[in-house]
């Protein structure tokens, strides 16, 4: 499944790719998401934490920077990550791509291919866009606290989403397709 | 040559009156009374003292290597009594059972696994909550494997090979051929003209109301086992359980009790039933175990799943000359289809359907993919469905190529009433049937002419309308003993009727309702059969202790087989209450007349006695030496299967702008022979046209590229409510079957067999005109939309 996000932030372009570089600061973005080690300056250890309806799945995994241009301001990731219990994987990979905008803006897009196996995946494609849906539009208002206050000062939401509120958001969504 | 008296013309010629309710009177279902009260009694009802509950942890990964389960956090939990894995089966020989067909299932896996929401582990514990939150902490390690999702790709050398239990290193189960291939290939070579069709009949699932369940109760005092089971087939069941489990089979009671629904769903044995059986005999505590819908959805017997190519060969006159099919079954990761063991895929060669063809060539080839295995007959006789849908989409495609009318092609091509018994190409000898005049009623009843002029003004105006007709033939009632068996079983089946001295009656059956109506059917048997009101008797089934050996209900064989042997033993009391009556009324028993509930004396109709007054005598006043009693038990074993037909017909109107089919008229006449009671009929009718309903616009179990399944809730396996469900328009005709005691032949999965193909036909004649021939079901709007677009009919 390919999902393709572009936001905007009111923040240079130098900074915004200061911060996508970073996957631990990036993770911290990410409700639910952690990472738990530093394997090289390439490779991370890290978890995320999926709640939807009755089901929660917390992927561990690790993380990887297969390509860094600095120059283009690109980079992809490849994530990938099984269920501490047994219940499913997930993997992914994502190319994100700044450009810088008029008045000290950055355009952020981002394109990622989602494979998961398991529980979330039998909710279809429906949910499961509905659930990146609303994790992404917590990312990136983290992103921009971030961006704003500092990677120190930032305290992001990095709790996993409540069951009912994503369940309830993911409903919502679906039904307001249909209708 | 009484069986030939008893009807004719379809008249039952013994009318019995209302208050007796014998053959031919609706009367109401007995059943009914405690069901509209919430009184039923299903298997999650059964309430034993000291009952734990089992819950099974499944796998999430289509294929993977079993790296390590750790079940110790799932033991902590307070609550928890034992949690079962495939390596603790093993050591009692368990972890792997028996299919119903010559192949063997994982009850827990050991190894791998082999389907998403395959057995994993077993957890039992005091209540169902804890259970299940248990099985959340047993944390299993998986090694992702290549997963084979296509069965196109089973047998590419690249495949993976998923049954590595197995000898013969292949995805390959079993390949099967019927006919004669060289006629064949030659009449199709030479053809003047030709048809084929490719068609794919999805993955279903039947999706009863009640899902699969047990509670098994080993007692240990006394060495006996009792298992609530939903079960269609209790005795076989309870033979299995003692094969494979090694308890002696007198030591083993299935109790089937209510039953919501079966639709062959609840003819195999699942590995749920193992695990909660191995319980009990571990703890010594009756264990239930229920599944979910989704568990139901996901692991339990599917349905179809053939990839069928057809091919017609026919005269430039449109007569058929022959028919070659070609088809690749995916059976998921075990053979679990059950059918009888000489037929690998079922009864699927009555595909030459309704027609008279010189020439036939029928294969199937069996594969194994990354599924849930099965795959089960769906409210049909073994494929029957598959093959009833392919026979009558090609026909309609050769219609299309030939540019004549769908109907008047199948009149040129039915087999003629004066060649009954036919002796069908592929093998079978069709009983009865007049399948021109059932078409004719058919056809009268929709106004066939007029909707065709309707179709051509609207076609003027680009409005798409379509007909759709489906002239079926079923093969049901398996089966004669020398063909049919089930794991070795002959399929016969069984009634045992007892008369109490005050002439009410019991009768105890071989088969075992899911909703059919038996507990009413039955008795009307026996109150056209000896006269005793159908209200005065009480049908039981289910219970293996006390009904005699049956094979079960499936594949529409209760009035067939079970229904003959209620007359049959009902028979054997009238001859034994003919003797009764003799010693009464003191004359020969050659002096007496019967009608239904006395013996009369020939010529002196006041000198009577009553069934009620026989049976009194028999348990008071019987003659001198005669054995005292008035009951009887018949094992019948059928001469021949039934094959009860239908013409169906569908008027579609399809919305240009969105690809929404409306189905504005379904007209479904049907012949089942002679019937016992036309609202069950009707009923069964009206169930099975919403199942095909579903099956043709809604309804598959789909899986993506990784195996995970994508119809395994109720939020995308859709069912059909009022709101979707038109209105059913039903017809008769009547074909006695010559072979069966009371002229009977079934009729519960006619519906389903027959209305697939009529729905999909009504679709492809609206778009005909298009330049479309055919459209796998199921028929979703984005799909029609789709061919809309591409034949530029909207933008």
């Amino acid at each position: 499944m390919q999902i393709e996000k572009t936001f905007q932030v009111k923040e240079p372009i130098d900074k915004v790719w200061d911060l996508l570089r970073d996957p631990i600061r990036v993770a911290a973005c990410v409700p639910g998401a952690k990472i738990t080690e530093k394997l090289d300056d390439k490779t991370y250890k890290g978890s995320i934490s999926v709640k939807v309806g009755p089901s929660v799945t917390d992927y561990k995994g690790e993380l990887e920077i297969v390509r860094l241009d600095p120059q283009l301001h690109e980079i992809e990731i490849l994530g990938r990550g099984q269920d501490i219990r047994g219940r499913g994987s997930a993997s992914m990979k994502m190319t994100g791509k700044l450009r810088a905008l008029d008045g000290d803006s950055t355009e952020v897009a981002s394109i990622s291919e989602i494979n998961v196996i398991g529980i979330l995946a039998q909710m279809g494609s429906r949910v499961i866009n509905e659930v990146s849906n609303i994790i992404f539009a917590q990312f990136t208002k983290n992103m921009q606290a971030q961006l704003v206050q500092g990677a120190n000062t930032a305290e992001a939401e990095t709790k996993p989403l409540s069951a009912t509120s994503v369940a309830w958001q993911a409903a919502k969504g679906v039904f307001r397709k249909e209708s | 040559m009484r069986r030939a008296s008893l009807k004719k013309e379809g008249k039952v010629v013994h009318q019995t009156s209302p208050e007796i309710g014998g053959m031919g009177h609706s009367v109401k279902r007995k059943e009914d009374l405690r069901f509209l009260q919430g009184k039923g009694n299903y298997v999650d009802d059964v309430q034993l003292p000291d009952m734990v509950f089992g819950h099974l942890v499944r796998s999430p990964y289509a294929h993977a290597r079993l790296k390590s389960i750790n079940t110790e956090k799932a033991k902590q939990l307070p609550g928890v009594l034992a949690v079962i894995t495939g390596e603790d089966l093993a050591k009692s020989n368990l972890a792997w059972m028996p299919t119903l067909f010559f192949d063997k299932q994982m009850v827990l896996a050991t190894g791998k696994v082999l389907f998403q929401s395959q057995e994993v582990a077993f957890v039992v514990a005091e209540d169902s909550y804890i259970a299940a939150d248990a099985a959340e902490l047993v944390e299993v390690e998986y090694e992702e494997l290549p997963v084979l999702v296509d069965p196109h790709k089973a047998l590419d050398p690249s495949a993976p090979i998923l049954r590595d239990d197995r000898e013969e290193k292949s995805n390959h189960i079993f390949h099967w051929e019927v006919g004669d291939r060289e006629a064949t290939d030659k009449a199709i070579q030479s053809a003047a003209v030709k048809a084929e069709v490719h068609a794919f009949f999805q993955r279903c699932h039947p999706a009863p109301l009640e899902t699969c369940g047990c509670v098994a109760d080993f007692n240990r005092a006394t060495g006996r086992l009792t298992i609530y089971l939903t079960s269609q087939a209790p005795h076989a069941h309870r033979t299995l359980f003692s094969i494979v489990g090694g308890i002696p089979e007198n030591n083993i009671r299935v109790i089937s009790p209510d039953i919501g629904g079966g639709f062959g769903n609840k003819v195999p044995i699942y590995p749920g039933y193992v695990c909660a059986v191995v319980a009990s005999l571990t703890l010594g505590r009756p264990v239930k175990w229920i599944e979910t819908r989704s568990e139901n959805l996901q692991s339990t017997g599917f349905a179809r799943d053939y990839h069928m190519t057809a091919e017609l060969a026919a005269g430039a006159d449109g007569k058929i000359q022959a028919l070659r099919v070609k088809t690749l079954a995916d059976h998921g990761a075990f053979n679990a289809a059950a059918q009888p063991t000489k037929f690998p895929a079922g009864l699927f060669s009555i595909c030459t359907g309704a027609y008279d063809l010189p020439s036939a060539f029928c294969e199937v080839d069996g594969v194994y993919t990354n599924k849930a295995p099965g795959g089960i007959a769906y409210r049909c006789s073994f494929r029957v469905t598959e093959a009833a849908y392919l026979i009558e989409r090609a026909v309609d495609v050769l219609a299309q190529e030939l540019k004549i009318d769908p109907v008047e092609l199948r009149m040129k091509n039915f087999i003629p009433p004066d060649k009954f018994p036919y002796k069908s190409p592929l093998g079978w000898s069709y009983d009865s049937g007049n399948y021109a005049e059932t078409m004719k009623v058919a056809l009268d009843k929709v106004g066939y002419q007029e909707l065709r002029k309707e179709q051509a003004e609207k076609r003027k105006n680009g409005e798409l309308m379509g007909i759709g007709i489906s002239s079926f033939v079923e093969i049901v009632g398996a089966g004669p003993g020398h063909t049919f068996d089930i794991a070795g079983i002959k399929m016969f089946d069984s009634c045992e009727i007892r008369v109490h001295p005050t002439g009410k009656a019991i009768c105890r059956m071989g088969t075992k309702s899911q909703g059919q109506g038996h507990e009413t059917t039955y008795a009307q048997i026996v109150a056209q059969e000896l006269g005793i009101p159908a209200a005065d008797v009480t049908v039981e089934e289910g219970d293996t202790d006390t009904a005699p050996y049956g094979l079960g209900t499936y594949a529409s064989r209760s009035t067939p087989v079970s229904g003959a042997a209620t007359a049959m033993a009902a028979r054997k009391i009238q001859d034994k209450a003919k003797k009764i009556a003799a010693h009464l009324l003191e004359c020969s028993a050659d002096d007496l007349e019967w009608e239904p509930g006395k013996f009369s004396v020939k010529g002196a109709p006041s000198k009577s006695k009553s069934i009620q007054d026989i049976a009194f005598a028999a348990y008071t006043n019987m003659p001198a030496g005669m054995e005292p009693g008035l009951e009887a038990v018949d094992y019948y074993d059928p001469p021949n299967l039934t094959f009860p037909h239908g013409t169906y017909i569908c008027v579609v109107d399809i919305d240009r702008g969105t690809g929404e089919v409306k189905v504005r008229r379904f007209v479904a006449v049907d012949d089942c022979g002679n019937i016992i009671n036309p609202m069950i009929v009707e009923g069964q009718i009206h169930g099975g046209l919403t199942e095909g309903l579903a099956i043709a616009f809604m309804q598959q179990i789909d899986y993506d590229a990784n195996g995970n399944v994508q119809g395994g809730s109720f939020m995308d396996y859709l069912l059909p409510t009022a709101v979707e469900t038109p209105h059913w328009e039903t017809g008769k005709t009547c074909s006695p079957s010559p072979h069966h005691p009371f002229g009977a032949k079934g009729v519960g999965e006619s519906p389903n067999v027959g209305s697939p193909a009529a729905f999909v036909n009504a679709v492809v004649d609206a778009l005909s005109h298009l330049g479309v021939k055919h459209i796998d079901m199921p028929i979703a709007p984005w799909k029609v939309w789709n061919i809309l677009k591409e034949k530029g009919v909207v933008n």
